[in-house]
């Protein structure tokens, strides 16, 4: 493993990290501010969307500014799917660097997150692939594109950017 | 022999001023088999839209009730819906949700039909040595036992003995044409079909559609939101048609919507929205207007939300979205929702559509969630026996009245019942339309 692999591998595990422990401003801050935030949706025929600007998303963002919204509801005390605080723990591996060079790198790897919903006392599974593309920042490295494949696509109630 | 009667389940007094409907409608578990039984499999359900199947030979699978089913274009063009299921063992014969294929062989043993139903060939049949009885079936899928299309929305029955469609859908009609007349060209599902489940009874869903009263309470984080959004105008963010306007607000005055009822259960609440830029359909506001004339045109731009019962949900507020409900156990439902857009529309367009869209109406949204959650809840709630009695069904007793106002002629249509409201009416009295749909489906075992 080169030590770029193993600096993002460690960077993707501390956004994990991130997300586990509910630190939802830093984990803005691992983000560029045109940064793209995407989970396509799946066709009947099986297949990923592609095009956000002619198909579906599940999620689709350009702009840090969009999460920030997102983390706005999150901590807002008037949402009811958001109250009782979900309990998540994601696995992140498989990493693999596809590009790199002194600027910007990209890499994918296999996520699962357990979720456990308090509310309900279920748990539920969501698993799949990231892309993630990063952008040199003086010493370290940002995020400029998350892209979360995820496959199984039958959402049981609600699904929030911290289970994915 | 029956184990339910009509009164101890909607309790519809009106000289006394009640309507009330019992918890244990949305929690027996013996209640939903005859649901399945005597409204999804038993009368007019949507199936899809006829662009899921374009071309001929193409299809896609759905379910009525619990009975799987395909919808196929045969080679000359016909749509045609069967039973998804090889007549030999019972199998079902596509797996797949939409394809194209000329024909279909079953996995089991190879008994093949072709896109209109039509077996085609019994593998070894000649050496099979079977009996006259045999020879003398039908070999056929089974097709429903009645389909139809209104303007391009596709509805069977599997039960023969209903009304015809267009008496079925009767004046919504009206409604579904305004969803269709947004191009020239009709409407489509834009790609990417969002499932997920939600763990309460079907008819949290019928009405929550339908339901003004719960939009500032349950989604305040959004409105929020969206209120920011509006006063910021950054071009980071997606415009919310819903900011634009105010008929959903607090203090909004006169006249800002209403609800309209139909026979057979079909309902819809409507709010005041003006022609705006804030709405994807705005580009064609001129060409709308020009086809179809300025208060049709007006219409198209207010907000919807459109039931037709059992299963068909169109809400034109936040966006565009097609929905399918899917019951599938009392405290279990599936939801299949889509984009429905004009087809023809500019990129620029179809962009701002889908952009709006996933905001509000995914499970992976901001508004949502926050729905369906409520949905549990109340499934949890509903779990109190001592009072039986819902009160979530009495607003707007008193606004009722019977046919339509001047926001009906204007579509040339005449609703059972309506409702003209300011912005803290919030009718309830239009879920009894449901009920009632429900009382005449049900009429065989519950009396």
């Amino acid at each position: 493993m080169s030590a770029l692999q193993a600096e993002l591998a460690h960077l993707l595990s501390h956004e994990a990290r991130l997300l586990d422990e509910s630190r939802f401003a830093e984990w803005i801050d691992l983000y560029t501010p045109d940064c793209l935030y995407w989970m396509p949706a799946w066709r009947e025929d099986g297949t990923l969307t592609q095009d956000p600007d002619t198909e579906l998303s599940m999620i689709f963002y350009r702009g840090r500014r969009n999460l920030e919204d997102r983390v706005k509801r999150l901590n807002s005390g008037h949402s009811v799917a958001s109250n009782a605080m979900t309990r998540v723990t994601h696995m992140v591996t498989n990493v693999i660097l596809d590009e790199d060079d002194n600027a910007t790198a990209r890499t994918r790897a296999a996520f699962l997150v357990n979720v456990y919903d308090a509310r309900t006392s279920l748990t539920h599974n969501f698993f799949g692939s990231y892309r993630h593309a990063f952008r040199r920042d003086g010493e370290a490295w940002k995020i400029s594109e998350k892209i979360i494949h995820l496959q199984n696509e039958v959402i049981p109630t609600m699904l929030d950017i911290y289970s994915i | 022999m029956t184990r339910f009667a009509l009164k101890d389940l909607i309790d519809d007094r009106p000289e006394d001023g009640v309507f009330r409907i019992n918890r244990a409608m949305f929690r027996d578990e013996e209640l939903f088999n005859l649901e399945m039984r005597h409204i999804f499999e038993g009368g007019w359900v949507f199936v899809g839209l006829a662009t899921q199947a374009e071309n001929p030979h193409d299809y896609f699978t759905t379910f009525i009730g619990r009975v799987p089913v395909i919808v196929s274009r045969d080679g000359e063009g016909t749509l045609r819906c069967f039973v998804n299921a090889c007549p030999h063992k019972g199998v079902r014969l596509v797996q797949k949700p939409c394809g194209s294929a000329r024909m279909h062989v079953c996995p089991y043993h190879s008994w093949t039909f072709d896109s209109a139903g039509a077996n085609r060939n019994i593998k070894w049949q000649k050496r099979g040595c079977y009996g006259a009885g045999f020879d003398q079936e039908n070999h056929d899928l089974a097709a429903v036992a009645q389909f139809g299309e209104y303007r391009g929305f596709l509805f069977a029955s599997l039960n023969a003995d209903v009304p015809s469609l267009e008496d079925y859908l009767g004046e919504a009609r009206a409604l579904l044409d305004l969803v269709a007349d947004k191009s020239p060209e009709g409407v489509e599902l834009v790609p990417g079909r969002v499932r997920f489940t939600y763990r309460a009874n079907w008819k949290m869903q019928l009405e929550n559609c339908s339901d003004q009263y719960h939009f500032t309470s349950t989604h305040p984080s959004y409105i929020r939101i969206l209120e920011q959004r509006a006063k910021e105008k950054s071009d980071d963010v997606v415009e919310a048609s819903l900011g634009a306007s105010d008929f959903w607000q607090e203090g909004a005055k006169g006249v800002t919507g209403g609800t309209f009822s139909f026979d057979h259960g079909h309902v819809l609440n409507w709010g005041a929205m003006g022609v705006s830029a804030a709405s994807p359909d705005f580009e064609r506001a001129e060409e709308i207007a020009g086809r179809l004339g300025e208060p049709r045109r007006n219409w198209i731009f207010n907000m919807r939300n459109l039931t037709i019962f059992p299963n068909l949900q169109i809400a034109d507020n936040a966006s565009s979205q097609m929905r399918v409900i899917r019951p599938l156990g009392p405290n279990l439902t599936e939801m299949q929702t889509w984009c429905i857009a004009p087809r023809g529309e500019s990129a620029e367009a179809r962009r701002f559509r889908i952009r709006q869209y996933e905001d509000f109406f995914n499970p992976t949204g901001m508004a949502t969630p926050d729905d369906t959650v409520c949905y549990e809840e109340a499934q949890t709630g509903m779990a109190e026996q001592e009072r039986g009695w819902l009160q979530g069904h009495a607003r707007g007793f008193t606004a009722t009245q019977d046919g339509g106002n001047p926001f009906s002629d204007m579509l040339g249509m005449t609703p059972a019942r309506n409702v003209v409201a300011d912005a803290q009416l919030c009718d309830e009295s239009l879920f009894q339309s449901y009920y009632k749909a429900w009382a005449e489906r049900m009429a065989e075992v519950v009396q």
